[in-house]
């Protein structure tokens, strides 16, 4: 069972993450647990614990096409600009909090998704790369 | 060094609070010039959005107000549709209603201490830095703060936003078996949290004692949570009712919240201020948490917020436990209120100190008119005020970095939640 947490909040294209979690659903993807978290913050250790392989699903601000998936290791996170956080703890500095009290899953990737210049409103997913990339993690 | 010194400080973004806000401290010849705590997260409009809507409703909905504190959004409104129909809720209720508080209590007061404000005091920039030195002290808190966050699901399905709570009791009641095992992990951490006031207590203090005035709920017969007439350690004492001829919120142009006033002075509400007024109104177990530690309440050193963080912390655990110890089930988690029309008012303590509603309700229940005073907004005139007169105590002339750093430890010392405190903004539009 591998656990694929889509994080996001009602907010333009923050929803991404959710967004990509409904479209995953769709998918009958075997041996998946997929969640939807709203901006955990330091909470989301919670869902790191006794978990060997997961998934962070988020949006992210990088320039490349809107909608896009893209893969990334949890090293890289620094470089990404999420969109949300609570008290100043989004999924980056979560991710590090994690690292550094050594509660980092082993077999941790995290798949951004482009935001796009335009945060008011979510660009149109690429729904069939995200499952492409989805059932290679598999 | 040299007191003629033109420093001009701008802490664009203030990082370790909720929300965005900003500080901008400009320093001339040794006196400070210009003071201002800037709040410009866009104005929510809540108030506005729940007109029209139905009771139990406007209680879901204003628990989007706030990610951290959701549930006291809640009370504050239920209370007050409660009050207006002259009903009160039945014992199970009220405790219920009361353990679901002190998860609230429980989670914020964990948060802002381990991952906000320990920081400052230990010397790190962020508690991610801090996890290296201090990972246990990291991690107790994340427990305790998944602690809390557990009990409040508990009741309202989710921790973040949760929808158990309606006009006239709970939607559903938890049933034994789920009481029985947080009961067990809630008595766990109590020796836990009984160590962490001992652990803040020896953290290191700035001399900063400062007059001001506390002001907080209080209740003849407990600890004010969800209850209470409004005091203040300068002697008032009356019906929450009464809030609006005693307190004045006044717009000011740099910041999209309102300063709020009693009798024309700013004022400390939250942690420290209510335990400046109730703290022989602890169980002596958790009073006697505070022996040796060489800190008393009342206290006016601001600093010692952390300290009434996590002793609240320690009775919010304690008083769940009491709550929960002999659970049953109640045959009905809600009774039929019928609405009434007229002014509701609620008032309940948030994490971060009162949490007043009012509104107008038609006679189908359906509000008319809002309005929220939220805690951070009432303390943002004692926050400028605190800056002013620590950095004064501090000394103008230190380095400008560490006149930087202790401005923000100030800040943080009231854990800000600018998210819930900008909501005033009138919207004015001309037509040609």
């Amino acid at each position: 069972m591998i656990r694929l947490i889509g994080v996001g909040s009602p907010f333009g294209a923050d929803r991404l993450g959710w967004l990509a979690i409904d479209y995953l659903e769709r998918c009958s993807l075997p041996g998946c647990e997929l969640i939807k978290l709203d901006r955990p913050g330091s909470a989301l250790l919670d869902y790191f614990r006794g978990e060997t392989e997961l998934v962070l699903i988020d949006a992210v601000r990088l320039d490349d096409t809107p909608g896009g998936v893209a893969l990334f290791q949890p090293a890289e996170l620094e470089r990404l600009s999420c969109l949300t956080s609570s008290h100043g703890l989004g999924v980056a500095e979560a991710v590090s909090l994690a690292a550094q009290l050594g509660e980092l899953p082993a077999g941790l990737h995290v798949i951004g998704i482009q935001a796009g210049a335009d945060l008011s409103r979510p660009p149109l997913l690429d729904g069939s790369a995200l499952e492409t990339l989805v059932r290679r993690l598999l | 060094m040299s007191d003629n010194r033109e420093i001009r400080i701008k802490v664009p973004v203030l990082t370790r609070v909720e929300g965005e806000g900003a500080l901008e401290l400009d320093l001339l010849n040794g006196a400070i010039e210009n003071l201002k705590l800037r709040i410009f997260e866009p104005p929510r409009l809540f108030e506005k959005f729940v007109e029209g809507y139905e009771r139990d409703q406007v209680i879901d909905m204003v628990a989007r107000i706030c990610g951290i504190c959701p549930v006291a959004y809640q009370m504050s409104a239920v209370q007050a549709f409660e009050r207006l129909s002259d009903f009160t809720p039945g014992r199970w209720v009220r405790e219920m209603r009361r353990v679901m508080y002190c998860g609230e209590w429980l989670q914020s007061h964990a948060l802002h201490i381990h991952l906000l404000a320990a920081p400052d005091f230990l010397g790190f920039e962020s508690a991610i830095a801090m996890a290296a030195d201090y990972p246990d002290a990291v991690r107790r808190g994340l427990r305790l703060q998944t602690l809390g966050n557990d009990l409040i699901a508990l009741f309202g399905g989710r921790s973040v936003h949760p929808v158990g709570i309606c006009v006239g009791g709970f939607y559903r009641a938890p049933e034994l078996k789920a009481v029985e095992a947080i009961l067990q992990r809630l008595r766990a951490a109590l020796p836990e949290a009984e160590a962490l006031v001992a652990w803040t207590s020896a953290l290191d203090f700035p001399d900063d004692e400062q007059s001001f005035i506390s002001v907080a709920l209080s209740d003849p017969e407990e600890y004010a949570i969800d209850r209470g007439n409004l005091v203040s350690g300068q002697g008032l004492d009356t019906d929450i009712r009464y809030f609006e001829s005693h307190f004045k919120e006044v717009q000011s142009p740099h910041s999209t919240a309102f300063h709020s006033e009693l009798d024309g002075r700013p004022y400390l509400t939250g942690p420290l201020a209510r335990l400046n007024l109730n703290f022989h109104q602890l169980p002596e177990p958790v009073r006697r948490a505070m022996d040796g530690c060489g800190i008393v309440f009342p206290s006016h050193n601001m600093f010692h917020s952390i300290v009434a963080r996590a002793l609240e912390l320690y009775f919010a655990l304690f008083e769940a436990v009491r709550l929960l110890e002999h659970y049953q089930a109640p045959q009905r988690s809600r009774e039929e209120v019928t609405p009434v029309e007229g002014n509701a008012f609620g008032c309940t303590e948030a994490p971060r100190g009162i949490l007043w509603h009012r509104y107008d309700v038609d006679d189908r229940g359906i509000v008319r008119y809002a309005r929220i005073v939220p805690p951070t907004s009432q303390n943002q005139g004692r926050i400028e005020e605190d800056i002013r007169l620590s950095l004064e105590k501090m000394g103008l002339d230190r380095e400008e970095e560490e006149i930087r750093l202790r401005a923000e430890q100030v800040i943080r010392n009231y854990d800000p939640c600018i998210s819930c405190a900008t909501h005033f903004l009138r919207l004015k539009i001309s037509h040609r």
